[in-house]
């Protein structure tokens, strides 16, 4: 299958890219020890509220901070795209005697490493903070896989605006759109403790799912009814988007 | 080579970028394109290349039809594409090497052949850092290697040495030069009279979509009627100085090398096919009928000439960049119609 060598070889270019711009990690390592920092630090006492589910508020913070991370880098596949067309090296691509999927399909390979990092940059963080994972080593693994998934399905959002409005800003600047996604969630209170217009935001949020499997993994382990309803969200969200985002950039490229 | 016939393309904003032309490249041979910015030039070659769909027309490219198979257009072409599409962020040896592992390449050959072509235009040394870094006539010569990674037999060069410095461009001149005797076919655009005319064996003049003028630069000039000699007679009165034109120009009219005659200036000017064989015969003969010369100018049409006599108008018109941009937007930003 020489998409899959195409595929691999245009990831590593991507992934090369990516790690050679110690920009691109740093920021986000800072920003999830400070977040951990910040919510664990205001919300600390909040644990004691009767029928709290986890024993200290740093088990309970971290799947939103592998979420946050994930969501706000959803237009970044999306801006290195439009950049590789502005600066005219997609074309470059696509006068090469390549399966063009093998470009959109490295950039989602990439935006999931991109997720896994940070979500391993989180866990270790998370272990340092003396986070106990109730799911064991093979429910980080798994939390791992869940995080990298997402940042696939998700950067496919960054790509599907990216190639709808062709503006590097634009998409740039679409992490506006993103922040209901993350804060109109239970990420600092069980679901249970929410009420009105609030809850019926975070039922229609397809994120909450996917956070509280995350979650369910760190405070509570192999708990599968609770787990399973963010999986097939998840799943869910990975065929639309991955659809939508290929049929577009078909649509361009054909 | 290459045949093209009828192509037209119209964007989807309704520009008509090409008019409907018609060409064909032999293998082998150098071809250039010579035309101002906006005249249709890189769009005909992003079609060539598969980079854009015609809008109607035929073309084949290295024997295949660039809609039906524009893979196999894809493994026979380089395009080099005005520095565009490097890829800024990667090494020079990187940038080569991927290229070469796209056209399937091992990647010890793609190592290899990125290294050979390196030393080839003296990169080697810069090979480590990235694109981004480097120098315009540096840009050039990587963006013309790349293009040559998978050794295809047909290259497309887009405005190849425009912005460059007379140096650079004298450097990628000689290694196109190289290449062509090598055997690849080359077809280039540009802008500059004196590129095509050192370069091309035929060329096609493009002006508004369309091809005006197609020939080698020498059938192209000679169109035109040759060199121009041009005479001013020495006289001490008007009505000499004129009775002594009349008699000079009759006398040029019965030459048989003289193809045109008229009157100019304080004197006369003749077309003939050669100047260097003329002029000798010509002072003779106004010597030997004591018709004082005061001075004798002779010029060759430029490729300047034909394209003002096929077009109406100079190459250099007024800067038309913005218009280039817009024409220049990559096949999918005009996403959908094409």
């Amino acid at each position: 299958m020489s998409i899959l060598r195409e595929t691999y070889y245009i990831y590593l270019r991507n992934l090369k890219i990516w790690v050679t711009q110690p920009a691109n990690v740093i920021p986000s390592l800072l920003i999830s020890a400070f977040l951990f920092l910040a919510f664990g630090g205001a919300f600390a006492s909040v644990t004691r509220l009767p029928g709290f589910p986890a024993g200290d508020y740093n088990s309970f913070l971290t799947a939103m901070i592998i979420v946050q991370a994930v969501v706000f880098s959803g237009a970044d596949a999306g801006i290195a795209t439009l950049t590789d067309i502005m600066s005219g090296y997609f074309d470059k691509l696509l006068l090469a005697p390549i399966n063009r999927f093998s470009i959109l399909f490295s950039s989602l390979l990439m935006a999931g490493t991109r997720a896994l990092v940070q979500a391993v940059v989180v866990v270790v963080i998370a272990l340092a903070l003396g986070v106990s994972f109730q799911s064991g080593p093979l429910g980080i693994v798994v939390l791992l896989l869940l995080a990298t998934l997402f940042g696939m399905a998700w950067s496919c959002l960054g790509l599907i605006i990216a190639f709808k409005t062709k503006s590097a800003q634009a998409t740039q600047s679409s992490f506006v759109i993103f922040f209901p996604f993350i804060f109109f969630t239970s990420a600092f209170m069980p679901k249970e403790f929410l009420e009105g217009w609030f809850k019926v935001a975070v039922t229609l949020n397809p994120v909450d799912y996917v956070l509280q499997s995350m979650r369910v993994l760190v405070i509570q382990g192999w708990d599968w009814g609770a787990l399973l309803p963010g999986l097939w969200v998840l799943a869910a969200m990975t065929v639309v988007f991955t659809a939508a985002a290929t049929w577009l950039y078909r649509r361009a490229t054909a | 080579m290459i045949t093209v016939e009828s192509l037209v393309k119209v964007y989807a904003n309704g520009t008509r970028a090409v008019a409907g032309i018609d060409f064909a490249v032999p293998g082998g041979e150098f071809f250039g394109f010579l035309g101002p910015n906006g005249a249709g030039k890189s769009t005909t070659l992003k079609i060539l290349s598969t980079l854009l769909r015609k809008t109607s027309g035929h073309v084949v490219v290295a024997g295949h039809d660039v809609d039906r198979d524009p893979m196999a257009v894809r493994r026979s072409i380089g395009f080099a594409m005005q520095e565009v599409g490097l890829d800024d962020l990667a090494t020079g040896r990187d940038f080569l090497v991927l290229q070469g592992l796209l056209y399937r390449q091992t990647r010890q050959e793609a190592r290899r052949r990125a290294a050979e072509l390196m030393e080839l235009v003296g990169l080697t040394p810069v090979a480590g850092r990235k694109v981004g870094t480097y120098s315009g006539g540096m840009r050039r010569r990587i963006d013309l290697v790349a293009a040559l990674m998978h050794r295809p037999p047909l290259l497309f060069l887009d405005e190849p040495t425009t912005g460059l410095d007379p140096q650079s461009r004298l450097a990628i001149w000689e290694h196109l030069e190289h290449l062509n005797r090598q055997g690849t076919t080359i077809v280039l655009t540009t802008q500059t009279m004196e590129e095509a005319d050192r370069l091309c064996q035929r060329l096609a003049i493009i002006d508004r979509g369309q091809i005006v003028a197609q020939g080698s630069s020498r059938a192209l000039k000679e169109e035109l009627g040759g060199d121009v000699i041009t005479v001013r007679i020495d006289a001490s009165s008007p009505e000499e100085h004129q009775a002594q034109t009349a008699k000079a120009v009759a006398l040029a009219r019965e030459r048989s090398y003289v193809a045109a005659v008229s009157a100019s200036d304080g004197g006369f000017s003749i077309s003939v096919a050669d100047s260097g064989a003329a002029v000798p015969d010509l002072l003779r003969l106004l010597h030997e009928n004591r018709i004082p010369v005061k001075s004798l100018a002779m010029a060759s049409p430029t490729l300047d000439d034909v394209f003002l006599k096929h077009t109406g108008h100079k190459i250099r018109t007024e800067d038309t960049g913005g218009d280039e941009m817009a024409q220049a937007m990559r096949p999918w930003l005009g996403l959908g119609k094409r």
